[in-house]
C-alpha cells in the first residue's frame, strides 16, 4: 500500500493536470464549422503539404546524420550534446538566419570581393520549399538525436553487451561499418523511438522558427493555425482548434504509417541485418585498418566530421547572436555594424526579476519531476511503464496551444489562474514528460543483481539507494534533470496564458520585447535563454561522471 | 460676435452643474483609486514605448498613489479572448484592468459587452481632446465609441525610405509602381492578414476605386469587384516588380523595416508617422531616412485605452488613463526622442506653456511629405478582402 502511494507525486503533477487539461479542450476541437473552415482555407492545402515536407525530411535527414556522427565516433557524445541542446530553438534560427540570409554574414562577405552594393536576390530563407526550415530543423534536432542514441550506447549494461558483441562480429570478419549496422543499430533504433516520435512532432508543429526561417506564402500548417488562434474573433479560434486537432491527428497518422511500413518490410530489414558481412567493404576496412595495431579500439579522441561540421555552424551562430545583440544600424555591405551599443544587455539586465522567476522555476519542476520519476519508477511494476510513456509521448506530441488552453480553462475553473500554482504546474507537464521519457530507461536498465548482492550484504533499501543504485546512475539522473531544466526555461504558450500578466519569465519577455523587431534585443534575449540551460548541462555532465569508469 | 458670445454663455450656463457634479464624482474616483494595481495589458514590442508606459505609471504612483503594472503581450486579441474566459467563468475581479485597443478588437468586445463604460468622456482631460479636428477619436474604425474607451495617440499610414537612396519618394500607389519597375525586389509589404498589410491593401482599394466614401459602409458584397478591379490593374503587375516577385512576402511590418535597415528594401510602411524619426534616434535606420505620406492622403486611426467589464481595478484604471490624456503626458509622449506618438489633443485649446511642450523641432526621419487623413472601411471589408487576397497570392 505505502508503495503503491509513492506512484502518487507524479499522477497529481502530471497524469491528471494532463488528462483535466486535455478532457477541457477536447470539446471545442470537435467544432463541425471549425472543421469545414479549416478544409476552406485558401492556404491549407499548401500549408499542409509544406509541414508533411518539413517534418518528414528534417526528421529522416536528422536520424541519419546522428547515425552517422554516432557511427564514426567512438568517444562518448551524450556529454558533448549538451551544449547544443541548450540552444533554444528561436535563438538558433535567428542565428542561422543572419548567417544565410540576403543581408547576412556571408552575402557581406562575398559582397566585398564582388562588389555588392545592395543585398543579393537571394532565396535563403522563406524558400517556397521550406528547405530552410528543414535545414534548420536538422541542425537543431540532430544533436538531441545523437545524445539520445550515445544515452543507450553508454547505458552501463549494454556498454559491455555491445562491446562484447563488436568483438564477436568483428572476429566473424564484420568490418566497423558492418558491426554498427547489422548488429548494434537493430538494437539502439527501438530504444530511441520515442525522441524520434519527439523529433517529428516538434517539426510538424514548430512555430517560432519557422515563423523566422520558413516561408510564409503558404505558411506552414502550425503558422496558419497560430494566426487563428490569436484572432479575438472565436469563429476564427474554432477554425485555429480545429486546425490543431487535425495537425495532432496527421502527427499520429504519420507515425502510425511509418510504424506500419517498417512492420511490413521487417522481413527484409531483418534479411540485411541478418547478413553476413560484406565482400568489398570487408576489404576496404582491413586495407583501413592496417596502420592501427590489430582490431584494438580506436583512437579515444575520434569524432565524426560531421559532428565537427555541426560544431562549427553553432560557434558561428552563437557568434553571430553575440555580435547582433552589441550592434547598432548596420548598413549593408559593412563587416561590422556602424556603432556598437549595450542597450539591449542593459534593458536585459534593469529588470531581472524575469531571469529569477524562470530560474526557480525551472529548478522546482525539474527537481519535482526527477524526484516523482524516481518514486514511480522505485514503487511501480516495469510493466505500468508503458502507460505512462504513451502518455508522456502524448503530451510532448499535442501542440503546446492544446494544453495551453486546457490547462488555462482548468486554472480558471479552480480560481487559480494567475497564481504561483498555476505557473508550477503550466511548467511541469512537459517538465514531467521529458524526464520520465529521459530515465525510465537508464533506470529500468539497472542491472538487478547489483541489488541482489547489496541485499545479500544485508544493506538496507534506502542504504543500497544512496550508496550503489543512484551514485552508478547519476548520469542519467544528472541528465534528466539538465533536460528538464532547459524544457522549463523555454515553457511559453502554456505559461503566458496560465500567467494572466501576474508573472513575467524569461521566455515570456523575450518573445513580447522581439515582436517590435529590435535585432539587438532579440539577439541578447537569444543569448540569455541559452546561457542559462547551457551552465546546468555543462554542471550535469561533470557531476554526472563516474568515479569509477570501467574500461 | 455678440452671438457667440450669447451661445458660451448658454452653453455654460448649461453645463456648469453637470460640471460640478462631474468634479465630485471624479474627486470619488481618485479616492477610491488610491492604492489600487493598475494591471495594464499593453503590446510591449517596442523599447522606447515601454520605457514611457513605466515613466507614466512612476508618475501616477506618485500623484495618486496608484499602482501600474504594465501586462507585456504581443498581441490585443489575446486580452480579448482573456476577458471573455474570465467572464464566461464567472470571474469578477477579472485580470486585465486596462487594455491598449483599437478597431477589431474594440469592436469585438464592445458587441460582446466585454467592456466597462460609458467612462472616457468623464474624465476632467478628456476636454482637451480634439474631438472636432480628428474624428476618428469618437469613430474606431467604423464602430462609434460611446464613452467605452479614452483617446490615446493618432496614427497615420506613413512611408519611409532612406533618403539616399530614394531622392523622390513615390507619393501614391501609381507612383510606387513605377518606383517599383525602376528598383525590381525592392518594395513589398507585409503579407494579409497581418495588420499592415491588410492597411495597404486598403489603401490600394482607395487609390484605385472612384467612389470609396461607400465603403464607409458594410459590405454589401462588392469587395469581390472592388478587390478584383484593384487586383487586376494594379496588384498583379506591382508584385511582378515586388520582392521575390509577390511570391512571398515579409511576415510583419518590424521585419520590413528591419529588411530596409540591411538595404534589402528600399521602402518601408509604418502607422506612427513619428517612427522613422524614432528609429533614427535610436541608431536603427540612418540619419538620411525620410518619410512621408501620399498626396491624396493616407488611411488613418486612432489607438485608445479600455477598461474591461470584469476589471478589478476600475477607478485605478480611469486615474491612469486621464493622466494619460494630460498635456503633460501627450506632450511627453509627442517627443521623437520618447516615443513620437502624435497626440489626441487640440493643442490650440493648450495654454501656452502646454504649447510649447508640443512645439517639435524636425528631426531627421520626420515626416516631411505630410497627405490628409483617410477614414478607415467599415470593419465588415477586411475578413472579405484578406481572404481575397490569400486566395489570389496566398497559395505561392
Amino acid at each position: 500500500m505505502v508503495r503503491a502511494a509513492l506512484a502518487l507525486p507524479l499522477l497529481a503533477v502530471f497524469v491528471v493536470p494532463l488528462l483535466l487539461s486535455v478532457a477541457l479542450v477536447l470539446p471545442d476541437t470537435f467544432n463541425a464549422q471549425g472543421m469545414n473552415d479549416v478544409w476552406q482555407h485558401p492556404q491549407f492545402a499548401g500549408a499542409f503539404r509544406l509541414t508533411l515536407l518539413t517534418g518528414l525530411a528534417s526528421t529522416t535527414l536528422a536520424l541519419f546524420s546522428s547515425l552517422l556522427i554516432v557511427a564514426r565516433s567512438s568517444r562518448s557524445l551524450s556529454s558533448r550534446a549538451g551544449g547544443f541542446l541548450a540552444v533554444p530553438h528561436l535563438a538558433f534560427a535567428i542565428g542561422l538566419a543572419f548567417l544565410i540570409m540576403p543581408a547576412g554574414i556571408l552575402a557581406r562577405i562575398i559582397a566585398q570581393f564582388a562588389g555588392w552594393s545592395a543585398p543579393p536576390a537571394w532565396i535563403t530563407t522563406q524558400d517556397p520549399y521550406g528547405l530552410a526550415l528543414t535545414v534548420a530543423l536538422v541542425l537543431k534536432e540532430t544533436p538531441f538525436l545523437v545524445w539520445a542514441l550515445a544515452s543507450v550506447l553508454n547505458r552501463d549494461d549494454l556498454r559491455q553487451a555491445f562491446a562484447g558483441q563488436r568483438a564477436v562480429a568483428a572476429s566473424l570478419g564484420h568490418s566497423r561499418r558492418s558491426v554498427f549496422l547489422q548488429v548494434i543499430l537493430p538494437q539502439l533504433l527501438p530504444r530511441v523511438i520515442w525522441p524520434l516520435v519527439a523529433v517529428l512532432a516538434y517539426g510538424m508543429t514548430v512555430i517560432d522558427m519557422a515563423l523566422v526561417i520558413g516561408p510564409t506564402q503558404p505558411p506552414t500548417l502550425a503558422q496558419l493555425i497560430w494566426v487563428d488562434i490569436n484572432n479575438a474573433d472565436p469563429e476564427v479560434n474554432a477554425r485555429g482548434a480545429a486546425g490543431v486537432v487535425l495537425l495532432s491527428g496527421v502527427i499520429l497518422l504519420v507515425v502510425a504509417t511509418v510504424a506500419a511500413l517498417l512492420r511490413c518490410a521487417s522481413t527484409a530489414i531483418s534479411g540485411f541485418w541478418s547478413k553476413g558481412p560484406h565482400q568489398s567493404r570487408l576489404r576496404l576496412t582491413s586495407l583501413r585498418h592496417l596502420p592501427q595495431r590489430g582490431r584494438r579500439r580506436e583512437a579515444p579522441d575520434e569524432v565524426s566530421s560531421l559532428w565537427n561540421a555541426f560544431r562549427i555552424i553553432y560557434v558561428l551562430v552563437i557568434a553571430t547572436l553575440i555580435l547582433q545583440s552589441v550592434s547598432g544600424l548596420w548598413v549593408f555591405p559593412n563587416l561590422l555594424a556602424e556603432h556598437f551599443t549595450l542597450s539591449a544587455w542593459k534593458r536585459l539586465l534593469t529588470d531581472a526579476s524575469p531571469v529569477f522567476t524562470s530560474l526557480a522555476l525551472a529548478i522546482l519542476t525539474a527537481t519535482t519531476s526527477l524526484a516523482a520519476s524516481v518514486l514511480w519508477l522505485e514503487s511501480v511494476p516495469q510493466s505500468k511503464d508503458k502507460g505512462l510513456l504513451w502518455l508522456s509521448a502524448f503530451a510532448l506530441c499535442l501542440p503546446a496551444l492544446v494544453i495551453g488552453l486546457g490547462q488555462y480553462r482548468l486554472f480558471l475553473a479552480l480560481a487559480i489562474s494567475g497564481t504561483a500554482t498555476a505557473m508550477f504546474f503550466a511548467h511541469i507537464l512537459p517538465v514531467a514528460a521529458y524526464v520520465f521519457i529521459m530515465l525510465q530507461g537508464p533506470y529500468r536498465g539497472f542491472d538487478d543483481r547489483f541489488r541482489s548482492a547489496a541485499s545479500g550484504l544485508r544493506a538496507s533499501r534506502a542504504h543500497f539507494l544512496r550508496q550503489v543504485k543512484w551514485p552508478m546512475l547519476k548520469a542519467a539522473l544528472f541528465s534528466a534533470f539538465a533536460v528538464g531544466f532547459a524544457v522549463s526555461m523555454a515553457q511559453f504558450v502554456p505559461a503566458q496564458l496560465a500567467a494572466a500578466g501576474r508573472f513575467s519569465t524569461l521566455p515570456m519577455e523575450a518573445v513580447t520585447l522581439t515582436s517590435g523587431g529590435n535585432r539587438a534585443l532579440t539577439a541578447a534575449y537569444g543569448f540569455a535563454l541559452m546561457a542559462l540551460p547551457l551552465i546546468v548541462f555543462l554542471v550535469a555532465v561533470r557531476m554526472g561522471r563516474s568515479r569509477w569508469r570501467t574500461v | 460676435m455678440l452671438n457667440r458670445r450669447h451661445l458660451l454663455a448658454t452653453a455654460f450656463a448649461a453645463t456648469a452643474l453637470p460640471r460640478l457634479a462631474f468634479a465630485a464624482a471624479w474627486s470619488a474616483i481618485e479616492a477610491e483609486a488610491k492604492g489600487q494595481s493598475v494591471y495594464f495589458n499593453a503590446w510591449a514590442g517596442s523599447d522606447t514605448i515601454n520605457a514611457y508606459i513605466a515613466w507614466a505609471g512612476d508618475e501616477v504612483k506618485k500623484r495618486y498613489g496608484v499602482t501600474v503594472e504594465h501586462v507585456k503581450i504581443t498581441d490585443t486579441a489575446e486580452v480579448v479572448k482573456r476577458v471573455r474566459d474570465e467572464v464566461a467563468a464567472g470571474k469578477a475581479d477579472g485580470s486585465v484592468d486596462l487594455v491598449w485597443i483599437n478597431g477589431e478588437n474594440f469592436r469585438i468586445m464592445k458587441t460582446e459587452k466585454l467592456l466597462f463604460g460609458p467612462w472616457s468622456e468623464a474624465q476632467p482631460n478628456y476636454a482637451l481632446v480634439d474631438v472636432e479636428g480628428k474624428a476618428t477619436t469618437k469613430q474606431d474604425f467604423s464602430e462609434t465609441v460611446d464613452g467605452l474607451e479614452s483617446p490615446w495617440g493618432m496614427a497615420q499610414l506613413t512611408f519611409f525610405a532612406d533618403g539616399a537612396k530614394v531622392p523622390n519618394p513615390p507619393r501614391s500607389m501609381k507612383a510606387l509602381l513605377e518606383f517599383a519597375k525602376a528598383n525590381p525586389g525592392r518594395v513589398t509589404y507585409p503579407a494579409p492578414p497581418d495588420f499592415y498589410g491588410t492597411t495597404f491593401l486598403k489603401q490600394a482599394i482607395y487609390e484605385h476605386s472612384a467612389d470609396r466614401r461607400f465603403m464607409s459602409k458594410p459590405d454589401d458584397g462588392s469587395s469581390g469587384l472592388l478587390a478584383e478591379d484593384t487586383f487586376t490593374n494594379f496588384l498583379d503587375e506591382l508584385h511582378r516588380h515586388c520582392w521575390r516577385e509577390g511570391k512571398q512576402f515579409p511576415k510583419s511590418q518590424a521585419d520590413v523595416t528591419q529588411m530596409v535597415a540591411d538595404g534589402e528594401l528600399l521602402v518601408g510602411i509604418t502607422f506612427n508617422p513619428n517612427e522613422p524619426a524614432n528609429l533614427v534616434a535610436a541608431g536603427r535606420l540612418p540619419a538620411t531616412t525620410v518619410a512621408w505620406q501620399h498626396e491624396q492622403g493616407t488611411i488613418g486611426n486612432t489607438h485608445f485605452v479600455a477598461i474591461p467589464a470584469n476589471a478589478k481595478a476600475k477607478a485605478g484604471a480611469q486615474v491612469f488613463a486621464n493622466f494619460l490624456l494630460s498635456a503633460e503626458a501627450q506632450a511627453k509622449k509627442n517627443d521623437i526622442k520618447i516615443w513620437g506618438d502624435p497626440t489626441v489633443l487640440a493643442v490650440q485649446k493648450l495654454n501656452d506653456a502646454e504649447k510649447a511642450a508640443f512645439a517639435a523641432a524636425s528631426a531627421p526621419g520626420g515626416v516631411t511629405l505630410p497627405g490628409p487623413t483617410l477614414l478607415e472601411p467599415h470593419a465588415s471589408w477586411v475578413p472579405a478582402l484578406e481572404k481575397l487576397w490569400l486566395e489570389r497570392y496566398g497559395k505561392g
